[in-house]
């Protein structure tokens, strides 16, 4: 059973609930899923689990970018729904026929939702039925389906093709795409082309704008000489202009199809300010399934040819002159296809500063996500499209989620009579005794008395080097040589600096290879039994694709080790040498991402005071650069 | 027929008359030195480009209200309590401002003109950050909405947000007054606006000191707080702080509208 299914606005106002299934949902499902996935540029996943007591939710979504709509799922997980894509994107479809964004009540919905959830659920019923059929099968069915009656015919049609094709894939952005696809494989859809021609009309039939309704019609006509247009201008003065327009771009246009997927969105969004939306809606309603319908018994094989033609002549006129004229029109919807030259691009060239591959493939998913049905402006290109979407994700995933005010924080411990306690973890040879020493300095200047804890038992001279640098600086330190776990070590270190008044302890651990069990268990040991205020990753500005797996294998290991319920993870990252790595600061950008962690410090030389913050701005301009 | 004659002899006079005189005025011109023509031109281009941007930069006074705030301290809630006296659904988690132009609900019956409000909803996910920044400056009156309701375990952060506003460079320099909302408080656990008031006060000249230490760093502020030395208090601040209390989700924002006419005069 589906828990819940929301529609709300990026802005955060619910457009409409299901009220029939009316469950109260346990903790917050949906402002957790925007907080912690859609708000973290993790929105191109497929699903999102969500635990609360005596519950145990997996939430779908989708968006609706040109109307910046955001369609939520939400059901229990052991459940496995099949049908959560199809409902969802159907939903989408139905409802972004209706959607003004002047209006903030849509009881009508409810009938057509209960209706769109109905035919989900057979749909899904049946698909499992005939799973080893595949297709045609379902084919044959949905055209059935489809002769029966317009709108509802049209409907299916568009979602079985999802269904069918991608199954549970989470990126629900069904119709656009999929269709660009058929389409671009070749003539052998031909049937399927007027159909699909179909559901683009079925779905402006019951649209609320006249504009898409037309521009429709018109393309449908055009191949037949245009009879019908009169009609149609008689009825809707207004479409004229739109419909040259539309009637250029088709020539000029490289892929026809897709393109006139396009152009109906396109003026669909355009008709939605319009004030007499409903009186057309109500008007138009029944004429548009008639011309649906001549259209669809008489046109197959015409355009069959048609658009056989058509596709080599514009091969022959794409290029600069007909993306120039779209970005100068800015009226097209960006689609996938559109979006992937670009996309490419940014994903090599973050590669090339050093972002790990996985991160820079799932960056670019979340930034297609929130672009796909977008327009685009005037004057643009989809390349700096993408780029400013781009910036603004990397901007917000490198801007701190929580606070970094470690000397706040310092004294708020202090106030509690307690000493602030820092853990430094991290691998092999990243720097972090160096680095521990650096931010002793830098609390030493802010007048905050310091206590360094020689916790790395496991390394030879790792005792001396500490000691050293806490000699230099004048500052106590903590040690029990080798032999000790290295957990006690710390307790010991924390009750000594409790009673001597120190105001922080920085803890320094040996460094470890992510994989290494019996010494990340160690780890995780020493962080559970003495709680410190901040588990400190230490990380080199150097790595690769490799700090995806150090910092996640390292939180990974934390919450498997620990023995509490709510286990401590990495709070903070400190990212050494990064004076090295010139213009490769995909480091940052990765670390961040995968652990969800802010960068709290950044070493940047020998001395003691090469010791930044991070400079958001600066990073992100590398980035992109 | 005469009349037409004579009419035409007369215009032909004027047109010579002018012709001689455009030729008089040309050989003037040209006895003049250029770099005194040029002068002359420069002179008279720049005065009318002066007389012009006199015109854009003395625009009206700003009509925006920006409504900013923790997550879930109901500011969404409230924008649409203002614009349809409703809250609708409901809502949740915002991931993208809202943004309006409208006459406030509670004076649309009003007869007369009232000028409509800019109101803009930045959501308050520390992500969502700069955006804060980019509409501040637009502002002539800025609402921190508090959730009076879940405040202790809020204060600090909600302290260290105020502080970044509190010494934001436009809304120091611009003067821009606040309102501190503090909401929910159709709750009877909600706590009073004065412990809020008193609450982040403390706060707030603790961050003070830990802040001016951070800002060798890279996370300067632009102005400090307060008059050093002294325990913090609102009243020290350059722009006007205010604290009031609403129940946006009940409709009892009579004080936020107050605030709003003060300073977006209708
Ligand atoms: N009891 C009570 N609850 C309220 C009030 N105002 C808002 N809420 C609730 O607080 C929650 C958050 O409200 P929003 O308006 O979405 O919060 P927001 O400030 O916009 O949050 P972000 O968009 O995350 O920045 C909602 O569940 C509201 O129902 C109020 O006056 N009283
Ligand atoms: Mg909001």
């Amino acid at each position: 059973m589906l828990e819940q299914l929301l529609i709300f606005t990026r802005g955060g106002l619910i457009l409409w609930t299901c009220k029939e299934i009316g469950n109260a949902l346990k903790g917050s499902p949906i402002d957790t899923l925007i907080r912690s996935c859609l708000l973290e540029e993790r929105s191109g996943a497929a699903s999102f689990n969500y635990d609360a007591p005596g519950a145990a939710y997996t939430l779908k979504w989708t968006f609706h970018n040109e109307l910046g709509l955001v369609f939520v799922a939400v059901y229990q997980r052991i459940l496995h729904l099949l049908y959560v894509d199809d409902l969802l994107s159907m939903v989408k479809r139905e409802f972004a026929k209706i959607y003004d964004p002047k209006r903030t009540v849509y009881h009508e919905f409810d009938e057509t939702f209960k209706q769109l959830k109905m035919e989900a659920e057979a749909r899904a019923e049946e698909l499992k039925k005939s799973k080893p059929v595949g297709k045609p099968v379902s084919n044959g069915k949905r055209q059935g389906h489809g002769q029966k009656g317009g709108y509802d015919g049209g409907n299916k049609d568009r979602s079985e093709g999802g269904l069918a094709n991608d199954g549970g894939d989470g990126d629900g952005e069904g119709e656009g795409h999929k269709m660009g696809n058929g389409y671009a494989n070749g003539n052998h859809i031909g049937a399927k082309d007027s159909k699909m021609t179909a559901v683009v009309k079925g779905k402006e039939n019951t649209s609320s704008n006249n504009g898409a309704f037309d521009v429709n019609k018109l393309q449908k006509l055009r191949s037949k000489g245009g009879k019908k247009t009169d009609t149609v201008d008689n009825k809707v003065p207004k479409v004229d202009t739109k419909k040259k327009i539309t009637k250029k771009n088709r020539v000029w246009d490289d892929k026809p199809p897709p393109t006139k997927l396009d152009f109906t969105q396109t003026v669909d969004g355009k008709g939605n300010g319009n004030d007499n939306v409903h009186d057309v809606e109500e008007v138009h309603g029944e004429s548009m399934m008639d011309i649906e319908e001549v259209v669809s018994s008489e046109s197959e094989s015409e355009e069959d040819e048609e658009v056989g033609k058509e596709s080599k002549l514009d091969a022959k006129k794409k290029g600069w002159f007909s993306s120039m004229f779209q970005s100068i029109a800015g009226k097209a919807n960006l689609e996938k296809a559109d979006l992937e030259p670009a996309l490419k691009a940014l994903k090599d060239r973050l590669m090339t500063k050093n972002v790990a591959e996985e991160i820079a493939e799932k960056l670019c998913e979340s930034v297609s996500a929130s672009l796909e049905g977008k327009k685009l402006a005037s004057f643009t290109r989809v390349s700096s499209t993408v780029q400013a979407a781009m910036e603004e994700a990397l901007v917000r995933i490198l801007t701190p989620r929580r606070s970094i005010d470690i000397l706040r924080d310092v004294h708020a411990a202090k106030e509690q009579n307690k000493p602030y306690v820092v853990v430094f973890v991290g691998v092999n040879g990243v720097g972090k005794s160096t680095n521990l020493a650096k931010v002793a300095y830098w609390l030493l200047q802010h007048k905050v008395s310091v206590m360094m804890a020689a916790c790395d038992t496991f390394r030879s001279g790792a005792v001396e080097q500490l000691r050293t640098h806490a000699r230099r600086l004048q500052i106590p330190i903590f040690e029990k040589g080798y032999e000790k776990d290295p957990a006690i070590v710390a307790k010991e270190a924390i009750q000594e600096a409790v009673r001597n008044g120190s105001d922080v302890v920085l803890v320094d651990t040996a460094g470890r290879m992510q994989d290494n069990e019996p010494l990340m268990r160690a780890l995780s040991k020493l962080v559970n039994l003495n709680n410190p205020d901040l588990v400190l990753f230490v990380g080199e500005a150097l790595v690769g694709n490799d700090a995806v797996d150090q910092l996640s294998k390292f939180n990974q290991k934390l919450a498997d080790l620990s023995t509490s319920p709510s286990p401590r993870l990495i709070d903070g990252i400190l990212l050494t040498k990064f004076d090295t790595i010139d213009d490769k600061v995909g480091a940052a950008l990765s670390m961040v991402y995968v652990s969800g962690a802010p960068v709290m410090f950044v070493g940047c030389g020998q001395s003691y005071t090469d010791l930044k913050k991070l400079n958001v701005k600066s990073i992100v301009k590398t980035l992109l650069a | 027929m005469e009349g037409m004659e004579q009419w035409k002899v007369q215009v032909e006079n004027w047109s010579s008359q002018l012709r001689e005189l455009l030729h008089q005025f040309l050989q003037h011109v040209h006895q003049i030195p250029p770099a005194q023509l040029y002068a002359a031109i420069a002179v008279l281009s720049l005065t009318t480009l002066f007389l012009l941007s006199i015109r854009l930069f003395r625009r009206k006074k700003s009509n925006t209200i920006v409504l900013t705030g923790q997550g879930g301290s109901g500011k969404t809630v409230l924008f649409y309590q203002l614009r349809d006296g409703s809250s609708h659904l409901g809502t949740v988690t915002s991931m993208e401002p809202n943004e309006g132009t409208f006459i406030l609900h509670s004076e649309a019956s009003k007869k007369g003109k009232i000028r409509p409000v800019h109101v803009i909803d930045v959501p308050g996910h520390s992500r969502l950050m700069p955006k804060l920044d980019e509409v501040l400056p637009l502002a002539a009156g800025l609402v921190f909405v508090v959730d009076a309701l879940d405040f202790l375990r809020n204060c600090r952060a909600a302290s260290e947000y105020l502080y970044d506003i509190l010494t934001n460079a436009s809304v120091v320099k611009k003067k821009i007054p606040v309102l501190i909302l503090c909401n929910k408080t159709d709750k009877v656990s909600a706590h009073t606006k004065e412990f809020i008031r008193k609450q982040l006060e403390k706060e707030l000249d603790k961050l003070r000191a830990s802040r001016s230490a951070i800002s060798a760093a890279d996370i300067a502020n632009d102005f400090t707080l307060g008059i050093p030395g002294e325990a913090f208090a609102f009243t020290q601040c350059q722009n006007r702080v205010t604290v009031a209390e609403a129940s946006g989700l009940t409709g009892e924002i009579a004080q936020v509208e107050e605030f709003i006419r003060e300073h977006v005069k209708p």
